[in-house]
């Protein structure tokens, strides 16, 4: 019994076991390329470079799980960085309070997107599309396109910039988020009701379960969550400007996706994501350090994103010929 | 009457703002600004036409931008060959055809949603553009400025061949059966099958059509300089859907009208010189397009929740 | 004309031939095959064995467009309209060749589509968007694209089901006329007086089977209604051992516009079973989604042990005790790619996840409970749903259920598309659920079914309930009131 989900040969061919082997040959190949690349100092800088795109990605999985997207969280965040720097320079807020705010910013902006999604039924995609405009217009609009926050007391720049207990100061809210969304979705009935919407809306809500609740929640953590990841993302660069976070919708995307994750909805797993993150993290830092141009792995990442999708749609192709060849052999009943 | 109820109303907003325009400021109206004002948006124009139909169609392109920005850098570098301007103009549509037969192929031979697969090729084609260009501008022989006519004349050749063009695809909607079918495909894919009519076939021609469109837009603005930014086109894909939307073409699919569009478009593009001209920042641009897109969404989410009950 | 063929899934080695200007009616209860034989002949299912002759001549392979070339028109239930378009257009995109670069002549699609719904006689403009139209009015559109593609076979599926008295004597002329032209129809109906006055010939299925084609003249109510009950209902049922108690559910002149329900009127009681009879379309499955929220009712009350409650939201009615397993298991009942526990359990979060904590153990104990007490065949809990069959399907969306321990259970059409072992262990779970004193509503087109399982039998008709039967009633009986006879 059994032996079909966690025998050895499957969990080798499992989505995540060969990603994990992406990273590591990605990592071995780099190590012989660049000679710095293998270093702590560089491990922890590809780190620090991946914490926001890894707190967007996080909280991008739950939301692809239902099947929706979400395409305004690098937008928000260039929105909340520049009102973190507002609320701490122009209303003389303290750090911590100024954060409080920024957060309860990226709630309502979250809820401005569940609320659209949820009570007017209309589509995530133009919904995203929509506040991905707006809440970038609005930082250009507040800061005039030019207006830049710097000079942060240093207390505030250890976060992004310095270590703690040995590890860049950043890393351990993202471990805790990690874990966090992590049990959310694989330990919570609302991630396996983020899962049931994701294959049967329809079938969700005939199981009594309240769709309209679980996706604004969704929505909603990752406007949250997205204001944490401005908050940081102004500590790493010691500036907040109103492009902050531009492009990262898609590099979130692309780690969900590439992590296994569906865009159909209902298949995927966070620790799939967070690998899908460090393969793009690790690719990203190694071809700088093989004195590849930036723009290459822009590019490659482009193409990883259509060749995850790809794989998708083949092993969506074989499960649903494995399944029908499972309703065809008569199996044992169980006692 | 009802049945361009929608269009009526983008129209009236346009006329309501054009009038606050001729009484708050009425500088807007000279006839020089406003003639570069509407070549500016010519260009804008063609691509959001071929938008129109992806969106009737059921689908969305979001890679338009960088399409647009490589079908420029690709044909200004065939002009500095020295080509002459036909050629370069028909090459650029055929790299436009190209890379939308690209997404074409992703979406309609492959099913995958054109969102992620339009998301992708976006960044693709503009990284890549990128890496081969690192942001230096191409500089174009003299004489293929305004397709060698004066300023004024160039500037009303352009005008007039994306009207054109926009009159020609209106009609081609609506009277072709290739138009209906665009329609049909968007409205019910299975319906259209049972019609007899092929739906992956026809997405994928809307897209090569798209990308041809934006080759052809890519070539009007280059002529509107007498360089090629590499970075030109960015944020287009935007603009388009926009003007879209607002002008009425629904994002379930099988409704739109191509004036709407034009009329959406015509809207988007008061708001900067609008602001200016009502000395509010121009920063607000991106804010208001991107309010105003959602306020169009919303507008339609009404409606059709008012149907449904 | 002939058309004859063996075995599909559905059918049974049935034969069936259609003369030119004729009608033959096809009758025969709901899931008796009607549906199936009509997409073989459109071309929509391809046959597993037999052939189709038209005119003589053999033909394979036969696609929707291929069927479409032979002239042959199906006038569908559900019609397949673009809803966006106008009528003149769908009727166009219907009627013209396919060709991609053909100039549209909207004045003669104009013309035409005028003069088509002239014809049979619909007050329709043909600038209207389709979608502002109603059912009925869609369902002419959809006679007038038959009759404009000069059909030679034109196939009606209950055509008359939501026309009103004059639509209908509209389109009985309609039929007489393509008859008189020497068209071949093929007439499905529930309604037997339809039969009389409109076919020649008609043939009963009952089971996958054609059990007899007769001239309509040699028959008569009471015998086609034999013919299509058939079987004698008897020992195959497990007997009735409960008895009724209190009153469960009280229903009083509920409706609901929106689900085309009104003025019902039912009470079930602890340990019943109730039947609710009917065709399709009379709005049963309509009632049961209005008692469970999915469509909120908006007159009349919902007593629940005599206290009146409003239910809004399925989830509100899980919390009162209510309980539904829909009848359309695969969007609705079970979510095919989630494994069968967590199928189980997803109506009972709350209950077995305190704190929303997951609790895999108890999860599979539960799991493994159901699947042993209901006999659910499956290779674990870890199962995914679709990979079981159509009865172990129906076994796990009724586990879902029972493990929310309802006070009343609506069951919708439990054991269609099961097969007959599977069938007779879901009757006997559910008769064992009534002895231990739950209030069963059981939905059913099996009119044995409802005959055999049934303490009380309500039959429903036009979206509201037209006759409380009691369970020694006879198949005649049932029919009659479900097809609106007088006994």
């Amino acid at each position: 019994m059994n032996t079909d989900k966690h025998g050895f040969k499957a969990i080798l061919l499992r989505h995540e076991t060969i990603l994990l082997f992406v990273v590591l040959l990605e990592w071995l190949y780099f190590n012989s390329v660049g000679p710095r690349f293998g270093s702590v100092d560089n491990t922890f800088d590809i780190m620090r470079h991946s914490v926001e795109i890894g707190l967007l990605a996080l909280v991008m999985t739950p939301i692809i799980l239902t099947g929706g997207i979400d395409l305004s969280v690098g937008s928000l965040l260039g929105l909340c960085a520049i009102l973190f720097g507002k609320f701490w320079r122009d209303a003389g807020m303290s750090i911590p309070l100024a954060a409080a705010c920024t957060i309860g910013i990226g709630a309502l902006a979250g809820g401005l997107n569940a609320t659209l999604i949820t009570w007017l039924r209309l589509p995530p995609l133009i919904v995203t599309l929509g506040t991905f405009s707006l809440f970038r217009g609005l930082a250009e609009a507040i800061t005039r396109g030019a207006d830049t926050f710097t000079n942060f007391p240093a207390s505030f720049l250890f976060l992004g910039q310095e270590r703690w207990l040995g590890i860049p100061a950043q890393a351990p809210i993202f471990i805790l988020v990690a874990i966090g969304i992590w049990l959310l979705v694989h330990r919570t009935t609302f991630g396996r009701s983020f899962r049931a919407i994701g294959f049967a809306p329809e079938g969700t809500r005939y199981a009594g379960i309240s769709v309209e609740r679980r996706l604004a929640m969704a929505y909603v953590l990752a406007g949250i969550i997205a204001a944490v990841a401005a908050i940081i993302y102004t500590s790493r660069l010691g500036q907040a400007k109103a492009d902050a976070g531009m492009g990262y919708e898609l590099f979130a995307i692309t780690a969900v996706v590439l992590g296994g994750t569906s865009i159909f909805g209902g298949v995927g797993t966070v620790h799939g994501t967070l690998l899908g993150v460090a393969a793009i993290a690790v690719l990203n830092n190694g071809l700088v350090h093989a004195r590849q141009p930036r723009e290459v792995a822009g590019m490659l990442t482009g193409l990883l994103l259509i060749l995850a999708l790809t794989s998708s749609i083949i092993s969506k192709m074989l499960a649903s010929l494995n399944a029908r060849r499972q309703t065809s052999v008569t199996k044992p009943i169980i006692t | 009457m009802k049945r361009h109820f929608r269009e009526l109303s983008v129209a009236a907003a346009l006329l309501v703002v054009l009038l606050g325009l001729a009484i708050v400021a009425p500088a807007f109206f000279q006839p020089q600004p406003l003639l570069s004002l509407l070549t500016r948006e010519a260009p804008t124009l063609v691509v959001a036409c071929g938008m129109a139909l992806v969106i009737i169609s059921r689908q969305i392109d979001i890679s338009v931008g960088s399409q647009f920005a490589v079908c420029s850098v690709c044909g200004g570098l065939l002009a500095a060959k020295g080509w002459p301007l036909p050629l370069v103009f028909l090459s650029s549509v055929l790299f436009g055809a190209i890379m939308g037969a690209v997404n074409g192929w992703l979406v309609a031979g492959l099913r995958l949603p054109s969102i992620v697969v339009t998301l992708a090729t976006m960044v693709t084609w503009r990284e890549a553009l990128r890496w081969q260009r690192q942001g230096e501008f191409v500089n174009l022989p003299d004489g293929l400025q305004w397709v060698g006519l004066s300023q004024i004349a160039g500037q009303w050749t352009l005008i007039l061949a994306a009207l054109a063009l926009l009159v020609l695809l209106a009609l081609a909607t609506k009277h072709l059966s290739a138009g209906r079918f665009v329609y049909a495909v968007g409205t019910d894919a299975e319906a259209a099958r049972l019609a007899g009519i092929r739906p992956q076939l026809t997405i994928f021609f809307v897209f090569v059509f798209m990308g041809a469109l934006v080759g052809l837009a890519a070539m009007m603005n280059v002529v509107q300089s007498p360089q090629v930014d590499p970075k030109s086109g960015s944020g287009l894909e935007l603009k388009v859907i926009a003007a879209a939307v607002v002008g009425g073409v629904a994002v379930s699919g099988g409704r739109g009208k191509l004036w709407g569009v034009f009329v959406g478009l015509l809207l988007l593009a008061c708001i900067s010189p609008a602001l200016t001209h009502l000395h509010i920042e121009a920063y607000w641009e991106k804010a208001i397009q991107g309010a105003i897109i959602l306020l169009a969404v919303v507008a339609d989410g009404l409606r059709t929740r008012k149907q449904r009950n | 004309m002939t058309k004859s063929f063996g075995a599909v899934r559905a059918l049974k080695g049935v034969s069936f031939d259609l003369h030119a200007g004729e009608v033959h009616a096809l009758l025969g209860e709901n899931g008796a095959g009607k549906s199936t034989l009509i997409k073989v002949i459109t071309g929509a299912h391809q046959p597993d064995g037999g052939s189709i002759k038209i005119n003589g001549e053999s033909v394979s392979q036969l696609t929707p467009a291929s069927a479409h070339k032979l002239g042959i028109a199906c006038i569908y239930q559900q019609p397949a309209l673009f809803p966006d378009l106008t009528v003149a257009e769908n009727i166009g995109l219907r009627l013209e060749s396919a060709s991609v670069f053909r100039k549209v002549n909207w004045a003669i699609r104009q013309q035409r589509a005028a003069e088509l719904l002239k014809r049979i006689g619909a007050e329709i403009s043909p600038d209207a968007e389709v979608r502002s139209l109603s059912m009925p009015e869609q369902q002419l559109v959809e006679i007038a694209c038959a009759l404009g593609a000069g059909a030679r076979i034109v196939i009606m599926d209950e055509p008359t089901a939501s026309l009103t008295q004059k639509e209908q004597h509209l389109l009985f002329a309609v039929v007489k006329d393509l008859r008189a032209s020497g068209v071949g129809v093929i007439y499905i109906s529930h309604r037997l007086e339809e039969i009389f006055a409109l076919a020649d010939r008609v043939t009963v299925l009952r089971d996958g089977e054609s059990v007899g084609t007769n001239k309509v003249g040699e028959m008569n109510e009471s015998s086609l209604i034999k013919l299509m009950v058939g079987r004698e209902v008897s020992a195959i049922y497990p007997p009735s051992e409960s008895a009724a108690g209190n009153v469960v559910l009280s229903l009083k002149n509920l409706g609901c516009a929106a689900g085309g329900v009104e003025n019902i009127s039912l009470d079930v009681r602890a340990g019943e079973i109730v039947g609710m009879a009917g065709l399709v379309g009379a709005g049963r499955t309509e009632l049961a989604r209005v008692i469970f929220g999915i469509t909120p009712a908006d007159s009349g009350e919902i007593l629940l042990n005599g206290q009146r409650i409003t239910i809004s939201t399925p989830k509100e009615a899980v919390a009162h005790g209510i309980a539904y397993v829909p009848e359309d298991r695969r969007r609705h009942g079970v979510i095919l790619e989630m494994p069968i526990a967590h199928n189980m359990t997803m109506a009972i979060h709350d209950r077995v996840f305190p704190g929303t904590w997951l609790r895999f153990g108890a999860e599979r104990q539960l799991a493994l409970d159901f699947t042993h007490d209901l006999g659910v065949k499956a290779y674990g809990p870890d199962a995914p749903g679709g990979s079981l069959s159509g009865g172990n399907q129906q076994k796990v969306s009724l586990a879902r259920w029972l493990a929310t321990k309802p006070k009343l259970l609506i069951l919708d059409e439990p054991t269609q598309g099961v097969d007959v072992g599977a069938k007779s262990e879901i009757h006997k779970i559910i008769r064992r659920l009534a002895k231990e004193g739950l209030a069963v509503l059981m939905i059913s087109s099996d009119l044995p079914e409802v005959l055999g399982m049934s303490d009380r039998i309500a039959v429903m008709r036009g979206g509201t309930i037209t006759a409380m039967l009691l369970a020694k009633t006879d198949a005649h009986e049932v029919m009659a009131a479900a097809l609106g006879k007088q006994n």
